[in-house]
Parts: structure tokens; C-alpha cells; sequence
């Protein structure tokens, strides 16, 4: 940063900062301080963000490479350039804005010495996962390479979790519930529960495509018992909801408390030093055949793009 | 469970990224003639590396080949590697004289126009206005019309996730000029878009 007594340059950021703040890479405090005060800085790093976004649009649209002919180089020379596709896994992991964000293929597919895979989209978050550990109250990723990463949290931190949760169901709580319809029963696949209330159509509305035969209900729980609940939606109308020990409860709003040990978690942030990963967001859920996928878009990486996106996300906007 | 539409795209976590250590002992594993390894070392950098070139090039064939061509360097020349630098800009590095090979003998220069990138910014301008009413779709039609030493010092700050001080270590060029570069690519964006706004 150009301050200093002796120092005639700009008092604004200077580039190296404004980089590091969009690229997400540690900020000393005094930059932060200023960019919190200037609003030249903070639209300058908003201009950085954006053509750093339009370089990570264009990076995310280049498809997957086939992967080099096996090992034995020289086979790549014989005859014309050949593209020998290896049995390798897809890289792609979890993706924000416009696909499925939840990261079956990151728990899957990993090189076995990896603790944390870096988000090319977002140079500067790190994703870390792994099974979740409680380790003198602190959080800790156990990897699959076997090597902990400590997650720290922030009041701002998201976290989500999904499982076999049916205790989370109760009279007044805003669901969403999905599954087969029979006779106007849904017997629920899977219920979001903490989204507010919004509107069923229109602007805001939150959008949810069943597949065929399946039904969605939005609305209020009410009749909550062990075998079901009822959807109360905003028009009045009482749709009869059946649970089952396969029914998949997602928690997107959930608080730190709810975080289970033992159970395959991801957590996004930025990595620092000692393996630390300080979490935006975490996410929990066991393996099963019904993965919730939350789908996120943000114009940027900057710890405010994501911190709005996800805000959006999480509140079913 | 949000409706993924809306025009704003797209942080993609992507190739995954092992810290320092890992990525040298897979080099050191490759250089032992380690297939497995190899492929490993693909899924971590392959698709920065391609994204980069394809950048760079503006030619998905040409980009794939080159791909190719680095990762075979990375087979042959492992235990080359001194952990002097990281393990990404490393092979970004290769990366890019493979491509500044093959453009070479297709007789297309791309620092033809390198006085024009290290050139200062003019500070902001009205063409600032232009980057600050962009849409994101804008900016990625515009960027690939950049000229090659714009497209590739945005492409390894933000795309490839380097340092500057990593940058400046692949494009062989003092941080400065690092800097300078990466003003000058955002003018030249400003300017662009603000071109195109004026033609609508």
C-alpha cells in the first residue's frame, strides 16, 4: 500500500494488493482497512474482479483435455499426434454457477496425496474433504491421503448439512419436499428445511424441477410426527408428506452444532499455514443415492462475490 | 436446489492443486518412470495448463497439442525440476516455450506487440465507465480478442492462480513490468468494451 509519512505517491492500494484482494490471497490489515474506507479502491478491486472473472469464465468453457497417451512417451510420437484418452478421472469437482455444487466426484476422485484441491476458478480457495473429526473442539478434516486439515470458522461461515435428519422436521419450520407423488401424497425423497418463506412463482421464486411422477411441495410443516408431516403452502392448500429412514434432510442453513463427526464433509476457504483452511462454507453429507445439488452463481471470487452468492444461495433467492 | 440460470457464470473448481510437497514428490515419482504418477500430475495441472494455452494460442487443437507436448516434457525432464519454483508455474513455464515454439514455426510471432503491452496505463479513463457497466459475458468475448501478451499475464494472475513475483519468473520479465502488463491488458479491455458500447 502507497502510505507512509515520507511517501508522496498515490494513498490508494496499489496494485499488488488489489491483486492479492481479488485473487483472494492474504491481505495485510491496513490494505483491508483502506479498501474498507475507499471507495476508489473498492471500485477499482470490483474492476479487477470482474475482468479476473471473465478470465476464470473462459478458463471454466475450456472442456477437459484428453489426458497424454500412457506413460510410455514415445509411443506419442509414432505416426501423427495421437490424443489417447486414459481411463483418468473427469477433473472437474464441484463447480459454482450453473451445474451441480456438491462434491460426490471431489470425495471420489482425488489423487491419493491430496489435502487440499485448489479452485481454479477462484485462485486463492483451497476445498478440503475428507471425513469430519472433533479434535479438542476443534474441526478437523481427516483426507483421504490420512493427513488432517484443521478447519476454522468465522460468524460468516456457511454451513450445510444433509442426512437422515427427520428430527429437524418440526410444526412451523419452511420446507421444501420432493418426491414420488401418489394420490396427492408425496412420499418425500428429500425435505430442505430453514428456507424462508417466498414466493411460489414469480421473481424470487425458487425454481424446482421434479422429475416425472415426482411432486414438490412448498410451504409450512405442520402434523409433524414420525411417519410424515404435512406441507401447508402459502395458498392454504394441505399436501400429506411421508418420510422414510431414506428420506434425505438437507439443513443448508445449519449451525456449527449440527455438524456431525464421522461423516464425509467438504469445506471451502482460503489454506493457511500449518494445513488450516479457514472455512466460507462447509458442507456435510453421508453417501446416498439422492446428492443435493445447490447451485451457486457469483460474478467473482472476492471473498464479498462469494460471500453475496452464497448469502443468495443459502437464502432461496 | 436454487435454479442455476442467471447470466452471471462461473467460479469452476477445477484441476486439483497439492501443496508444494506433494506436487515435488509426484515429479520425483515421474522421474522414477511412474505412469501412475503421471497421470496424477495430468488431473492436477492439465486443465490450467490447456487453459492457459488455449488462451494464449486461441486455438483448441494447437492448445491440445501443446498440452501434449509439455506433459511429454514433464515425463522426460522430472527430475530436472530443482522446487526452485512451484510445481504450476514450472510446468506453465514449459508450457509456454512449447508454445512460443510452435508459433515460432508457423512464422507467427506473439511479441510483436509487447512494446504496446508494457506500455503504462493511462489511468482511469472514461473507457473505466465502459469495464464498470460490463457484463461478465462481455468481458470474456472481449478478452479473447486481446492481444497475445495481455491475454496471457491475465490468463497466469488470474487463470493460472500465480503470484505476480511466479508470473514474472514464467514470462521471464522483471515484477514490474508484471504490473505494468497487467495495467495495460485492462486498458486495452476498457477500451475495447468501451468501443463496442458505442457501436450498439
Amino acid at each position: 500500500m502507497n502510505t507512509g509519512p515520507a511517501d508522496t505517491r498515490s494513498p490508494h492500494l496499489d496494485l499488488e494488493d488489489l491483486i492479492a484482494e481479488v485473487t483472494g490471497q492474504p491481505v495485510n490489515g491496513r490494505a483491508r482497512a483502506h479498501l474498507a474506507r475507499c471507495e476508489h479502491c473498492r471500485a477499482e478491486a470490483n474492476r479487477w474482479d470482474l475482468v479476473a472473472s471473465g478470465v476464470r469464465g473462459l478458463a471454466a468453457a475450456t472442456p477437459e483435455a484428453a489426458p497424454p497417451a500412457p506413460a510410455r512417451p514415445t509411443r506419442l510420437r509414432v505416426g501423427p499426434r495421437r490424443r489417447t484418452v486414459l481411463a483418468a478421472a473427469a477433473a472437474a469437482l464441484v463447480v459454482l454457477g450453473g451445474a451441480g455444487y456438491w462434491a460426490t466426484t471431489a470425495l471420489t476422485r482425488h489423487a491419493p496425496s491430496t489435502v487440499f484441491t485448489a479452485v481454479s476458478g477462484c485462485a486463492g480457495l483451497e476445498l478440503a474433504h475428507g471425513t469430519l473429526e472433533r479434535v479438542n473442539g476443534s474441526l478437523v478434516i481427516k483426507t483421504a491421503s490420512g493427513q488432517p486439515v484443521t478447519v476454522t470458522t468465522t460468524p460468516s461461515t456457511k454451513v450445510s448439512v444433509a442426512g437422515a435428519l427427520r428430527s429437524d422436521i418440526t410444526d412451523g419450520a419452511s420446507v421444501i419436499a420432493l418426491g414420488p407423488r401418489s394420490g396427492g401424497t408425496i412420499a418425500a425423497a428429500s425435505v430442505t428445511v430453514g428456507l424462508p418463506p417466498g414466493p411460489s412463482s414469480g421473481p424470487g421464486a425458487l425454481k424446482v424441477t421434479p422429475p416425472p411422477g415426482w411432486g414438490v411441495a412448498r410451504g409450512t410443516v405442520a402434523d409433524a410426527g414420525t411417519g410424515g408431516f404435512t406441507v401447508v403452502t402459502s395458498g392454504g392448500t394441505r399436501v400429506p408428506v411421508t418420510t422414510s429412514g431414506g428420506t434425505s434432510v438437507v439443513v443448508p442453513r445449519a449451525s456449527l452444532g449440527q455438524l456431525q463427526a464421522s461423516v464425509a464433509t467438504v469445506a471451502v476457504g482460503h489454506a493457511g499455514p500449518h494445513r488450516t483452511l479457514s472455512a466460507v462454507l462447509i458442507l456435510q453429507q453421508p453417501p446416498g443415492p439422492l446428492q443435493v445439488h445447490i447451485h451457486v452463481t457469483t460474478r467473482g471470487c472476492s471473498p464479498a462475490s462469494l460471500a453475496d452468492a452464497l448469502a443468495t444461495a443459502f437464502s432461496g433467492g | 436446489m436454487n435454479d442455476p440460470h442467471g447470466d452471471a457464470v462461473a467460479a469452476t473448481f477445477t484441476a486439483s492443486h497439492d501443496d508444494a510437497r506433494d506436487d515435488a514428490a509426484l515429479l520425483r515419482r515421474i522421474g522414477q518412470g511412474d505412469e501412475d504418477a503421471m497421470a496424477a500430475f495430468y488431473r492436477e495441472h492439465g486443465r490450467v495448463v490447456l487453459a492457459q494455452v488455449q488462451l494464449v494460442t486461441g486455438e483448441r487443437v494447437l492448445a491440445e497439442e501443446i498440452v501434449q507436448d509439455t506433459m511429454l516434457a514433464v515425463w522426460r525432464g522430472a527430475g530436472s525440476f530443482r522446487g526452485e519454483s512451484s510445481v504450476r508455474s514450472w510446468v506453465i513455464a514449459i508450457a509456454r516455450r512449447q508454445t512460443r515454439d510452435r508459433l515460432r514455426s508457423r512464422r507467427l510471432r506473439v511479441v510483436d506487440d509487447a512494446f504496446l503491452a508494457d506500455q503504462p496505463g493511462s489511468g482511469p479513463g472514461p473507457e473505466v465507465m465502459a469495464l464498470d457497466r460490463a457484463e461478465l459475458a462481455e468481458v470474456m468475448a472481449a478478452i479473447r480478442e486481446l492481444a497475445s501478451p495481455h491475454r496471457e499475464v491475465l490468463g497466469l494472475v488470474f487463470g493460472s492462480g500465480l503470484s505476480l513475483p511466479e508470473a514474472a519468473g514464467v514470462l521471464e520479465i522483471p515484477v514490474g513490468t508484471v504490473k505494468s502488463r497487467l495495467t495495460a491488458a485492462r486498458s486495452a479491455l476498457s477500451r475495447m468494451l468501451n468501443e463496442k458500447g458505442q457501436n450498439r
